[in-house]
């Protein structure tokens, strides 16, 4: 069977791509607002991913 | 003393488009058939996308599904009820994973951790699938 090996950066890019896609689907009612919402989520999973990367670099130096 | 009038307009009872249970079991089975049969097909196909590549991506990564067990502390058997009902919550994808014999070992790896992270991932957008699908059969939302 063949194997996957993303690394840690690709891993949570494709969570947060999923994730935002399928939050923007599910809460709302307009394709505008979905698309919004959706790259709104994105967005923010990108800040918190940079924001902790960051966070965990200059806690262990 | 005046007395209000009766309200002449009944109350409006509106049907469901489809029966709740048969479009969440069915959501449940194949990612996206809920809303495919509510007349979502763009919306189903999406869903079924996003699934289906959580669900490979796991399984690429060789992560190992969950399973329940009753040894251990109360936190490690919490833990593996739940990644299992994420698992199983991904529907046919499980079954015929686990019938096809995908069973990999659980190991010390962080492709292993993420595949059996990106598994229950495809459970748990599935439920929100089957939540939202449930809540157009019932007319609560389009």
């Amino acid at each position: 069977m063949p194997t996957l090996n993303l690394d840690h950066f690709q891993t949570s890019i494709l969570f947060a791509l999923l994730s935002s896609v399928i939050l923007g689907l599910t809460t709302k009612s307009t394709d505008r607002e979905r698309l919004r919402y959706g790259a709104q989520c994105f967005g923010w999973f990108l800040l918190a991913l940079f924001g902790i990367s960051w966070f965990m670099k200059l806690l262990h130096g | 003393m005046k007395l209000m009038p009766a309200s002449t307009a009944p109350a409006v009872q509106q049907k469901p488009i489809r029966s709740p249970w048969l479009t969440v079991i069915l959501a449940w089975l194949v990612p996206g058939a809920g809303h495919f049969l509510l007349g979502k097909r763009g919306r189903a196909l999406i869903i079924f996308a996003c699934v289906i590549i959580a669900f490979a991506v796991g399984a690429l990564m060789r992560g190992p599904m969950f399973q329940p067990t009753t040894t251990g502390d109360v936190l490690s058997r919490l833990i593996q009820t739940a990644g299992f009902v994420g698992d199983l919550a991904a529907g046919l994808l499980y079954f015929i994973a686990v019938g096809l014999g995908y069973w990999p070992a659980d190991e010390p790896t962080h492709m292993s951790d993420y595949g059996s992270k990106f598994l229950v991932a495809a459970g748990v957008i599935n439920i929100l699938a089957m939540v939202d699908a449930c809540e157009i059969a019932t007319r609560q939302k389009d």
